[in-house]
């Protein structure tokens, strides 16, 4: 850089020195718009006025290249905001209507952008840790045998591979499609939910599917009120690949599930409920809600299940956990974790281990009393 | 090749796992052990925090029995600073736990400009170098340090490094800013102006507060314009260009950029007034502007503070030909402005609003968006019948509300004495409870319940229904006269209104109709707190201003109303 810098080091003894130098330096340096420019920015044609129209030129700039403005120069102070947007993105952020909203877009596409980056820096680091093992195994034998793991040995079994693990699964599964205990996820949230809150409950039911998949012995798994044409599908078969979607041995249909079911054998499984569950039935169908609510809309679920006059009832958190902080709902993977550990061993104990450890303290020492 | 196998027998030892998972079949009985083995280690492990939390709990609930036995004070819920008192109070009441000092990582700044050498020096030393200056600015800001000081950092990292980070700049210009050095933030704007394609919301803001206090004022102008192409600027944009304008006498760009901040939504701040009443006060004209401030006050229950109060009572008394007399006054318990002896406002609803409140509270807290929520619709339907065959109530109790006041399995009994206070009065009384209250328990007494029934009607909802609905339903259907008793706020229920017009409406009809239950000691006469018969509001009647205001220093809860009030006569 071209700074007058050696003559200010020159004289340290009467370093009463120029307090406004960096003025001076400042004012030297080339405008950061214009370095940029000629870099290349990616949005040339947007300021065709020229270099140095930094004040001029900005008079007729779109507000979606002000928003990108923006959220350059927020970066610059240090607020968290992600370095590089798509122009979806930036559109979002730009119909969004409030500060805090914007903030919030933002700082969540920060965050997303950290946790991406940081995956891939641990990818490229196993990456190269592996190419270095590998290297170092030849340097020690050059002829290419790598000790025992590499012989062939006499074995019992062969390759195990990720194809017959899921062959296995499918066949259980399929079992299930036609034996097992019906579990229903009611998808009739739609309208309750924003986008991002969709997104989160798709991502649970996947997880929710391939628990169900991997269990000694699955539920057969319907999404009920599933809308044709509704985002939800869209999302799930966007998720899962158009293909994988339709080979998935669940039931999803429009239908309700009060019409699939005998009304009798329904339980509708919400935290509001006044009743608690003691024991899993077999016999019974429990519904699940597939929804996140990152607002405040309480009792919806409960609601639902009085018009459809179902019964109800909620998990026995308080008699079993000493509960400490967090929402007594539970998302939709936990909850076929404890169903499925309650289908197979009937104990609450074990099920309800899957309840998040940052929610309570600890079990209760003796047994409630059974009634 | 040979690695190649590595690579194989690796996936599948991987994929041979999952057999010996414990959740596959074919191993049942080995998982039954583990499991076991896991639950009762975990039995083991949570003894000794169980019975610790066990302890905490029961704490807990004596703590909480004694706020509950001694109610503290005679005001009423809404009045200001109740709120605060309260928590203080149970704060006070609350053990004092031992208050760990989180360890200071600051670095402190110097109390003189350094030169490059020595600023290098304390950088090496300093614990944590990564981003050494950044965090050196801020704390002189938290400090207030001296402008120079911050330049002399300025200029090392400026010589050390070539350049200045923008976050680094900002700090500076916060300082620069804050401490009122308007040659430096002059420069500072031409040299991120020149360096910087835009400036961020912040920068934006600070120039626009240190351009409005100089003779280049109009410079704010400009850049409010260039925040609103990415954003709505904040009303604190508005209020210091606002204030700008004022200092320089342009009253009429004040007003329009006023008009402006109100066309966009927005909320002006109580310093943005201020400037408007100084402004009227140094340059006549804009009365129509002043009073429909002071309008828009009383429409959206705001209430100046009191440094605002006294530019308003300043503002009046300015105005020539009609002679304004303003003092503080404060007002007789039954409405009347102890200065001038008018009546305030009444408290009660006018008959159009109080329609209006009857549709919406039905509408949108007791139906919503689901009925289901909250009822049933065999439950409301069989609520308004009941609610049509029974004469007009003078008093709706909350029965499970009153019941809980009293000491924990004696809820009956508390409810009896309370319906037989009001009794005693000659009032026809409605008592809502849900109906596991009528089933006999250890705290509900048979007898007494009979009692309650004999004494007044009663209606018992479903015990997963919402009793407050109805509360309010049957209290305002009642006519207005009629009163409900509950120490609830009902900030929920008013929350369920959709718009901030009729949450007013609801506010004020709650505290003109809310009976709250002072304190209760078995045995003793049930007192109640008294209502207000007075509404708390800026209101004038062309001759005279009733304005409420909030003391300077006192806060106040957004369910409380201020106690202090500007009188504001004309003289004759």
């Amino acid at each position: 850089k071209d700074v007058p810098l050696p003559q200010s080091k020159a004289d340290q003894t009467e370093e009463k020195l120029d307090l406004d130098i960096w003025k001076s330096v400042m004012r030297f340096q080339v405008p950061a718009a214009e370095e940029e420019e000629k870099l290349g920015g990616e949005e040339g044609g947007a300021a065709p006025s020229g270099p140095g129209g930094g004040v001029a030129g900005q008079e007729e700039v779109s507000p979606l290249e002000a928003t990108r403005e923006l959220v350059v120069m927020w970066r610059q102070a240090g607020k968290l905001v992600p370095e590089t947007m798509t122009d979806e993105e930036l559109g979002i952020l730009a119909e969004l209507q409030t500060k805090s909203s914007k903030k919030k877009y933002l700082k969540y596409l920060a965050i997303k952008e950290g946790h991406k980056k940081s995956h891939k820096q641990k990818q490229e680091k196993r990456k190269a840790e592996r190419s270095e093992r590998f290297l170092e195994d030849d340097r020690i034998r050059p002829d290419g045998l790598r000790g025992e793991e590499g012989e062939l040995r006499n074995t019992f079994l062969l390759q195990f591979w990720g194809r017959s693990l899921d062959k296995l699964l499918g066949w259980r599964s399929a079992q299930a499609m036609v034996f097992g205990q019906p579990l229903v996820f009611d998808m009739s949230y739609e309208q309750q939910m924003t986008r991002r809150e969709v997104e989160n409950t798709v991502s649970q039911l996947m997880e929710v599917e391939g628990w169900n998949r991997r269990a000694s012995e699955p539920f057969h798994l319907h999404f009920c009120n599933l809308q044709p044409d509704g985002g939800y599908r869209k999302e799930l078969v966007k998720r899962y690949g158009a293909e994988a979607w339709q080979r998935l041995l669940i039931t999803s249909t429009e239908q309700r599930h009060v019409d699939l079911f005998p009304r009798d054998d329904l339980v509708y499984l919400t935290a509001d409920s006044p009743n608690v569950l003691r024991t899993f039935d077999n016999s019974k169908v429990y519904i699940v809600g597939s929804m996140v609510d990152r607002s405040i809309q309480s009792g919806l679920s409960l609601a639902n299940a009085k018009r459809l006059k179902l019964n109800t009832a909620r998990l026995p958190l308080d008699d079993f956990l000493q509960w400490e902080t967090g929402a007594k709902n539970l998302t939709l993977d936990q909850m076929i974790r404890i169903l499925l550990t309650l289908k197979e061993t009937g104990r609450w104990e074990e099920a309800l281990e899957y309840v998040p450890k940052r929610k309570h303290d600890g079990f209760y020492q003796e047994k409630p009393q059974q009634d | 090749m040979s690695s190649l196998l590595i690579l194989k027998t690796r996936i599948c030892l991987k994929y041979i796992s999952p057999l010996f998972n414990p959740s596959t079949a074919g191993f049942t009985p080995l998982n039954n052990v583990i499991s076991k083995l896991s639950v009762s280690s975990r039995l083991l492990c949570t003894k000794g925090g169980s019975r610790h939390a066990g302890n905490n709990r029961k704490e807990d609930r004596q703590r909480e029995f004694n706020i509950r036995e001694r109610l503290p004070f005679p005001k009423s819920v809404f009045a200001a600073g109740t709120a605060k008192r309260t928590a203080e109070y149970q704060k006070k009441r609350a053990e004092e736990e031992p208050n760990f000092p989180r360890k200071n990582k600051r670095v402190e700044p110097p109390d003189h400009p350094l030169t490059a050498s020595e600023w290098k020096s304390l950088k090496l030393i300093s614990p944590n170098p990564d981003r050494f200056d950044v965090r050196m600015m801020s704390s002189m800001l938290a400090d207030g340090t001296d402008i120079n000081v911050a330049k002399s950092l300025l200029a090392y990292v400026a010589m050390d490094t070539g350049t200045l980070s923008y976050e680094l700049l900002l700090r500076y210009l916060t300082l620069c800013v804050g401490s009122g050095h308007h040659s430096e933030v002059f420069d500072m704007y031409d040299i991120m102006r020149s360096r910087f394609r835009t400036l961020d919301t912040g920068a934006s803001s600070l120039f626009i507060k240190g351009f409005s206090r100089t003779e280049r004022w109009k410079e704010a102008l400009t850049i409010l314009e260039n925040i609103k192409r990415a954003i709505t600027p904040s009303p604190r944009n508005y209020g210091d260009t606002i204030a700008g304008a004022v200092l320089h006498g342009d009253g009429d760009t004040a007003w329009a950029l006023y008009a402006e901040l109100m066309e966009k939504g927005l909320i002006p701040n109580q310093e943005t007034w201020q400037a408007l009443f100084q402004c009227g006060l140094s340059h006549q004209g804009h009365e129509d502007g002043l009073q429909s401030i002071l309008l828009h006050m009383r429409d959206n229950q705001i209430y100046p503070e009191e440094t605002l109060a006294k530019d308003i009572k300043a503002w009046f008394e300015s105005l020539p030909e009609q002679k304004w007399i303003g003092s503080w006054s404060p007002v007789d318990p039954r409405g009347v402005c102890r200065s001038c002896q008018a009546e305030l406002e009444s408290i009660q609803l006018s008959r159009e609003e109080y329609a209006q409140l009857k549709d919406r509270v039905m509408g949108d807290v007791i139906q919503g968006r689901d009925i289901f929520n909250k009822t049933t619709p065999e439950e409301l339907e069989s609520f308004k019948n009941f609610v049509k065959r029974k004469p007009a109530f003078d008093v709706v109790i909350d029965g499970l509300n009153v019941a809980n006041i009293g000491i924990k399995g004696n809820q009956s009994q508390t409810l009896l004495e309370v319906v037989s206070e009001l009794e005693r009065q000659g009032l026809v009384i409605l008592v809502l409870g849900r109906k596991h209250m009528q089933r006999p328990s250890r705290s509900w007494d048979r007898h007494d319940m009979s009692l309650v029934q004999q004494k007044a009607h009663c209606f018992f909802t479903d015990n997963i229904s919402e009793d407050d609905p109805f509360l309010l339903y049957a209290t305002l259907h009642s006519g207005n006269h009629c009163n409900f008793v509950s120490r609830d706020l009902m900030r929920d229920h008013k929350a369920c209104l959709p718009d901030g017009a009729t949450r007013r409406l609801f506010f004020k009809w709650q505290r003109g109709h809310q009976l709250v239950l002072s304190s209760y000691t078995p045995g003793k006469r049930v007192r109640f707190q008294r209502i207000l018969s007075y509404d708390t509001i800026v209101q004038t009647n062309g001759g005279s201003w009733h304005i409420p205001y909030d003391e300077n220093g006192a806060e106040r809860c957004t369910y409380e109303v201020p106690q202090k009030w500007l009188c504001l006569t004309k003289a004759k």
